[in-house]
């Protein structure tokens, strides 16, 4: 068992000299960064600075895309996320997603839960059902789904179907989770709940979050990575970034004063 | 005006043929009785003897209305169809929609709504000229071979393969005739569905089949079930192409795969000639279109319903992400 200063010690993400482009345009250019294990990190940056696709980087769900390029380099464990040793359908089970709005799929609660699972026969009939349950009650979800576990996910309220979405995605045991702007549709009692949750889910899973919300990257946020014009422009510390930040553009984004 | 017309008109023309049907056939009901629905024999009559009356119905002497044959032969060619139409349309419509670049997916869906616009007389004569001959030689003695040696399938299987014009040449014509309604209602119903719970799907490690299997054709269930169903009316209703390569053999059961059989389509169409001279004969027409207006609402409302109950767990249209 590793130390908790050890684990902090390897990333466990990291971009290499990262430059991502869609045709002929430039997305990321020359992104180098540690995502700390065990850690929540937040990735702000105004619209356009390429967060989102930094993010869904990580699980390469960017590789589709029409026209996609990349040079340098996401290293998972040390591994890159791009070699033929690694199975894609593997890394999505090891790292994990939310994304900005609820996506249940068109199947029973229960069946949304234990969706992941299914796909990668990581568990059977009645330890579905338990795995079910557990994620179900760790996103404090059960008591307003336990009797109505067969029923189409699309009667819930928003907050719901997010949060069952987040028990989906913790179903399979990810490593890494990615949040996409997670809250962007949700109200505020909702929020809080998802940011609460975020808090538990540390140090057990590293968690990268997307985010618009300056307040909430300050709230949930271990690090802090500042994206602008596709670059990396600072990281730190989520209070060094937001109190003391060394490059002037930081400053002025963490102020509001853009963005 | 125009419009309450519009909306009162196809009702109206509904109901009066239905009457005008349900008239027409009576004397047909009245002499068959249920022998109609039971029998297997069908015998215009003998049309140059002297007609007799039974139970004060005139008619031709040997006449014998045993539709049975017909009804069974119209479910018959309709389910091969079905078994063979859906999951070819449904899988080139994920492919279209999902694979194709987009140029080539053009020209796919260009050649499905060509193919859906082809008259049936011409699909007919190839499926006469073409397609039997080679289900006749080559398609039919697979199946005979392998799917036949089955235990208890040997019946309707197994037996001698036939001259291709039969049951299987008949369902595989409906088929292609009702892949163009099924593939490209299918996929313009793929390409509405959101991007996000299919993103979702992948970004938990499924593989894109599992993703349309457990998230893209859930989604439209309903949807692809009501294209089903209109490419069953036109299955159920095809005349002219299904009567060129059946083999209109009015009393044959449909208990082999490739013997010679019947619709109610394809016996109106063929036999209208011989009908038109006796009353009696015109009136068990009548009963046998009844008939097939019945088959064809019966499956309509089952449909109706399967897609409410599908719906009822699927997702409630407009209520998308």
């Amino acid at each position: 068992m590793p130390s908790a200063a050890e684990l902090s010690a390897t990333p466990a993400l990291r971009a290499v000299d990262l430059t991502l482009s869609f045709g002929s345009r430039a997305v990321l250019s020359g992104i180098t960064a540690d995502i700390q294990n065990g850690a929540v990190t937040a990735v702000i940056g105004p619209t356009g600075s390429g967060k989102t696709t930094l993010l869904r980087t990580f699980n390469r769900m960017n590789d589709k895309v029409t026209g996609y390029r990349h040079t340098g380099d996401v290293l998972l464990d040390g591994r890159s996320i791009w070699s033929p040793a690694v199975e894609l359908m593997a890394l999505r089970r090891r790292v994990g997603m939310l994304f900005q709005r609820a996506n249940p799929f068109p199947m029973s609660i229960m069946d949304n839960v234990a969706a992941g699972v299914r796909a990668h026969k990581l568990a059977k009939g009645g330890e579905i059902r338990e795995i079910a349950r557990e994620r179900l009650v760790e996103v404090g979800l059960w008591d307003a789904v336990s009797s109505r576990l067969k029923d189409s996910p699309f009667r819930l309220s928003g907050g719901q179907q997010q949060l069952l979405c987040l028990a989906r995605a913790l179903a399979i045991s990810p490593e890494v989770l990615l949040l996409d702007e997670p809250t962007s549709a949700l109200d505020p009692m909702a929020t809080e709940s998802i940011e609460k949750l975020i808090r538990t889910l540390v140090p057990k899973i590293t968690v990268i979050i997307v985010t618009h919300n300056m307040a909430q990257a300050r709230r949930v946020a271990d690090r802090t990575i500042f994206l602008h014009q596709q670059q990396l422009v600072e990281r730190g510390p989520t209070q060094q970034v937001f109190e003391s930040p060394a490059r002037e553009e930081t400053a002025r984004y963490v102020s509001g004063r853009f963005g | 005006m125009i419009g309450l017309g519009g909306a009162v008109v196809p009702g109206l023309v509904l109901i009066g043929l239905l009457v005008e049907l349900i008239f027409k056939a009576l004397p047909a009901i009245g002499y068959s009785g249920l022998r109609f629905l039971t029998g297997s024999t069908w015998n215009f009559g003998a049309d140059y003897a002297t007609p007799v009356t039974t139970n004060g119905l005139t008619h031709l002497q040997g006449e014998e209305f045993g539709a049975l044959p017909q009804i069974l032969g119209t479910l018959a060619t309709s389910a091969i169809a079905l078994i063979i139409a859906v999951p070819v349309s449904v899988g080139a419509a994920l492919l279209i929609a999902e694979r194709l670049p987009r140029r080539l997916a053009g020209i796919a869906g260009v050649f499905l709504e060509l193919l859906a616009g082809v008259p049936s007389v011409l699909v007919g004569l190839w499926g006469a000229v073409t397609l039997g001959p080679i289900v006749a030689r080559h398609v039919s003695p697979l199946i005979a071979h392998t799917v036949g040696r089955i235990p208890g399938l040997t019946g309707f299987f197994g037996q001698s393969t036939g001259s291709g014009q039969g049951l299987f040449t008949s369902g595989l014509l409906l088929a292609v005739m009702v892949i163009p309604i099924i593939a490209s209602t299918s996929r313009d119903l793929i390409r509405g569905v959101p991007v996000l719970p299919r993103e979702g799907a992948v970004a938990l490690g499924m593989s894109d089949f599992e993703c349309a299997r457990k998230v893209t054709l859930p989604w439209i269930a309903s949807g692809i079930l009501g294209a089903v169903v209109l490419g069953l009316g036109r299955a159920l209703g095809e005349t002219i192409a299904v009567a060129m390569v059946c083999g209109v053999a009015l009393g044959s059961l449909p208990t082999n795969l490739y013997g010679a059989m019947v619709t109610i389509a394809a016996n109106i169409v063929q036999n209208l000639e011989t009908a038109i001279t006796d009353p009696m004969d015109i009136s068990a027409f009548a009963e046998l279109a009844l008939a097939l207006m019945v088959i064809t609402l019966l499956t309509n409302v089952v449909a109706t319903l399967l897609v409410r109950r599908v719906s009822g767990t699927a997702i409630p249209v407009g209520r998308g992400l």
